[in-house]
């Protein structure tokens, strides 16, 4: 019998071959990697080869829910989407395709029901000869025809695949024309909105010649102590309902409330990195999006924060948008571009997420190509004749088609901001604002240097917002990325209600603190090794060339500025914190073997 | 995170007169609650009714309302103890649908005045009771079914489909009625925990539409209302 809380089932399907099994997950393997990022990090580094070239059918493609999925625990929702990426490339490595581990996690209800449908994990592998889907309804599973589909945008598939698939209520993810075209920068979504945007996991779907999963179930995983887990599950409902400033907040901007605070404090990523601040940052925050585009908030499976706001825009850009921008969206495709034009705003939110492209990493490549057509390091004819000027929602329609479909020069474009700086050459480089090959996103780095320096260097995907910028951070992110609990809400697991008390109900295992704290720290670690392994080295943990020479010049921040020394300094600190060689970033054999990880020295 | 926080928004209460404003619909979706012995199925009374309202302008689509409905409904014993079950969703009496351009609607057995579905029901009234195998509970107006008199011919599943809001489902082994609501005894959990306050047991006149009552009527009307591109242009 496998641990309660789990079924012990991977679903694992060979799309070569065009078959499927289920295989016993190792209880040994569910105590140490949990699930979700965790476990995806464990079943990468067993089943590739170092050097694996991500877009052959070897790579495997994986959506690993947690523990907590598909139980009504608050915002607990999450599938991790694992896979290795497509994005990224060290500076030296051995091999041709040397690349990190991806992790992306997506919210809605995807998750939850595959989790319903009897599975604690699905790995996709092989490459299908023409065009499918992957059709899971408890233990039916069957690769089906996805040839009409396939040219689809998410928004027109999201209309109309559902009803066509089957009665009853399903679920699914899939990709837009962007992993069809094996755009790196790719990526998963559902609801035509929620996206595991970052890492390139749509390329690795297109790869696979996979248009869409969908699944439905009616099981239910167990649980061990259904008592504690009740009363646990009582409180944690109560807490958020007493509805306080922080639950009334998140209903009300989700994260663009930060579009308007970030700018304010310095630390958004404005005119591709150059500032921190935009100075009409008013013109597209919360407060104007919900007075003139949002309609309504919505919330994934289990959530009382409803942070997805959906809406309408008007006049010339009149297009309804399912997840009108939040913090990253609104600064990637807004601020950094210099773009203050809210239903301008909408349209390219709107086209990118109908596409499915990671909105982070285009919005970067299209910043840094402002600054370069600004610097005069390309000229038009480069850019196919796009007038492509700060704050130009034409022009940066214009690309993302291309960049989407590949034409011209999107087809370089799509590769992102390393990729073009090595074609443009000269300086270039210095402001391709990414880390091993992904682009940063929305947070700007020099105010508050420190941390997000530390976050975005040493990332296991590359640049990171979402990585925390100290290792007990990042180690407390793997583990909720793990469990399938949202980021957003965790001030609410706190105290007695830590997730690690949730998790000792389900499984019937103590998770005291440490063991708890150590599982996260594993789990960071595995992803390390399998870098280290790709060949990634300390010099692959740093921050872009900008950050060191560019002063901010405008508002409360200006004069900031990231001193090299002071990086160079903590990052020493952190390889000591986590008993990792200076030189190299090798974790040391005794760390790795405390931690369980002694297989992988 | 510092936020800019309208002062409407704080405070915000579910005051009976403003989530009637808030209904948009008239009283298309209503959820008839028969409690407080106003008896239903008689002659319509002029008078008010008690019942769930759904604000379909609110649901946020959380499904929080399945989880607390099966978990209540679908209760386990442990140790000699009654606990409340896993919230297995596909055991949940309320459902939740999804639509695009974004839409979730909550659909719940309406407890109709005429009730279709008893009304369909083949089973010969017990002598007795007056009962068919599908009836209605004399106290809390809900819509119950005898499983030793069922017969499993799913007449009241396609009558509740072609009439009304295609709540009743039939099960998939022995073809009698899922889904009516039990109103969880009178205390319904999907109000008590819906945290979109987007269910509220609540007094109304019984105007419903309830020839409208099925999920993708109420959301075609909503996405009009909400997402109308003939809007004026700002």
């Amino acid at each position: 019998m496998a641990t309660q809380g789990y079924y012990g089932k991977l679903l694992e399907v060979n799309l070569t071959e065009g078959k499927s099994k289920v295989t016993k997950i190792p209880d040994e393997d569910i105590k140490r990697f949990i699930g979700g990022r965790g476990l995806g990090a464990k079943l990468l580094w067993d089943r590739l080869k170092p050097g694996t070239d991500p877009l052959s059918p070897e790579n495997i493609l994986m959506f690993m829910p947690g523990p907590f999925s598909g139980l009504p625990i608050p915002s607990s929702s999450r599938t991790c989407v694992v896979t290795k990426s497509p994005r990224t490339s060290a500076m030296n490595s051995e091999f041709q395709n040397g690349s990190t581990v991806s992790y992306s996690n997506i919210g809605g209800f995807f998750g939850p029901e595959l989790r319903f449908a009897g599975y604690d994990g699905l790995l996709i592998t092989g490459k299908a000869e023409k065009p499918v889907y992957i059709k899971i309804l408890n233990d039916e599973v069957t690769i089906e025809d996805a040839s009409r589909y396939w040219g689809m945008g998410t928004d027109e598939l999201d209309k109309i695949f559902h009803s066509e698939v089957g009665e009853g209520r399903w679920e699914s993810c899939y990709i837009g024309q962007a992993g069809e075209n094996l755009v790196p920068m790719a990526c998963v979504l559902n609801t035509a909105a929620r996206a595991a945007g970052r890492g390139g996991t749509g390329c690795v779907m297109g790869s696979k010649n996979l248009k869409a999963v969908v699944v439905r179930g009616n099981k239910m995983p167990n649980v061990s102590d259904l008592e504690k887990y009740n009363d646990l599950l009582e409180k944690v409902r109560r807490s958020f309902m007493e509805k306080n400033q922080n639950v009334i907040s998140w209903r009300h901007g989700g994260t663009a409330n930060a579009l308007t605070s970030s700018s304010r404090g310095g630390t958004q990523a404005v005119k591709n990195y150059s500032e921190g601040t935009f100075a009409e940052i008013e013109k597209i925050g919360a407060e104007a999006n919900r007075e003139k585009i949002w309609k309504r908030d919505f919330a994934c499976f289990s959530c009382q924060l409803a942070c997805k706001k959906s809406g309408f825009a008007k006049g010339a850009y009149n297009v309804q948008v399912h997840d009108g921008p939040e913090y990253e969206t609104g600064t990637m495709l807004g601020a950094n571009l210099l773009i203050s034009d809210i239903n301008g705003l909408q349209k390219l939110i709107f086209v990118s997420d109908d596409y499915g492209i990671d909105i982070i990493s285009v919005g970067n490549t299209l910043g840094f190509l402002m600054e370069a057509y600004e610097k005069g390091d390309i000229d038009k004819e480069f850019l196919d004749g796009i007038e492509l000027t700060w704050g130009n929602v034409e022009a940066s329609l214009a690309l993302i088609h291309k960049i989407c479909n590949r034409e011209g020069i999107g087809d370089l474009a799509c590769k992102g901001v390393k990729a073009l700086a090595e074609k443009i050459g000269g300086n270039s480089s210095d402001y391709a604002i990414h880390v091993k090959g992904h682009e940063l996103a929305a947070w700007n780095v020099p105010v508050n240097s420190d941390s997000w320096a530390i976050c975005y260097a040493t990332a296991n995907r590359g640049a990171c917002h979402m990585n925390g910028g100290s290792a007990g951070r990042q180690d407390s992110a793997c583990l909720r990325d793990s469990l399938g609990a949202c980021s957003f809400a965790s001030s609410w697991y706190r105290g007695d209600l830590e997730y690690r008390h949730f998790l000792a109900a389900i499984t019937g295992l103590e998770w005291t603190e440490d063991e708890f704290n150590k599982a996260g720290t594993r789990i960071f670690t595995i992803e390390k090794m399998f870098n280290y392994r790709d060949g990634f080295r300390r010099e692959d943990d740093t921050i872009p060339e900008k950050f060191f020479v560019n002063k901010f010049t405008y508002g409360d921040h200006a004069g900031a500025i990231v001193d090299r020394e002071k990086f160079t300094e903590n990052m020493d600190k952190y390889y000591e914190l986590r008993g990792w060689n200076k030189q190299t970033s090798k974790p040391d054999d005794d760390i790795l073997k405390e931690l369980g990880l002694g297989f992988t020295i | 995170m510092p936020i800019d926080m309208p002062d409407k928004l704080i405070n915000q209460s579910c005051s009976r007169r403003r989530f009637l404003q808030r209904l948009g619909l008239g009283a298309t979706g209503v959820v008839v609650l028969g409690s407080y012995g106003f008896n239903i199925h008689r002659e319509p009374v002029t008078g008010k009714i008690k019942v769930i309202a759904i604000d379909f302008e609110k649901c946020a689509g959380c499904r929080t309302c399945e989880s607390v409905c099966s978990s209540f409904n679908h209760q386990t014993l442990v140790n000699g103890k009654k606990l409340n079950g896993l919230g297995n969703p596909s055991l949940s009496n309320i459902r939740v649908f999804h639509y695009n351009p974004d839409i979730d609607i909550p659909s719940t057995c309406a407890l109709c005045d005429d009730a279709p579905c008893v009304e369909v029901c083949p089973v010969e009234p017990d002598p007795v009771t007056g009962r068919k195998a599908l009836y209605r509970d004399t106290e809390l107006m809900t819509i119950t079914n005898d499983l030793g008199r069922c017969i499993g011919c799913q007449s009241c599943a396609l009558e509740c489909s072609k009439r009304r809001a295609g709540v009743i489902k039939p099960d998939p082994d022995t073809g009698s009625p899922m889904r009516m609501c039990t109103l969880c005894g009178g205390n319904p959990k999907c109000v008590e925990y819906c945290p979109y306050d987007a269910l509220a047991y609540i007094e109304l006149d019984d105007d419903r539409d309830l020839s409208n009552l099925a999920p993708e009527k109420i959301a075609e009307k909503m996405i009009k209302k909400l997402y109308n591109p003939n809007q004026e242009v700002n």
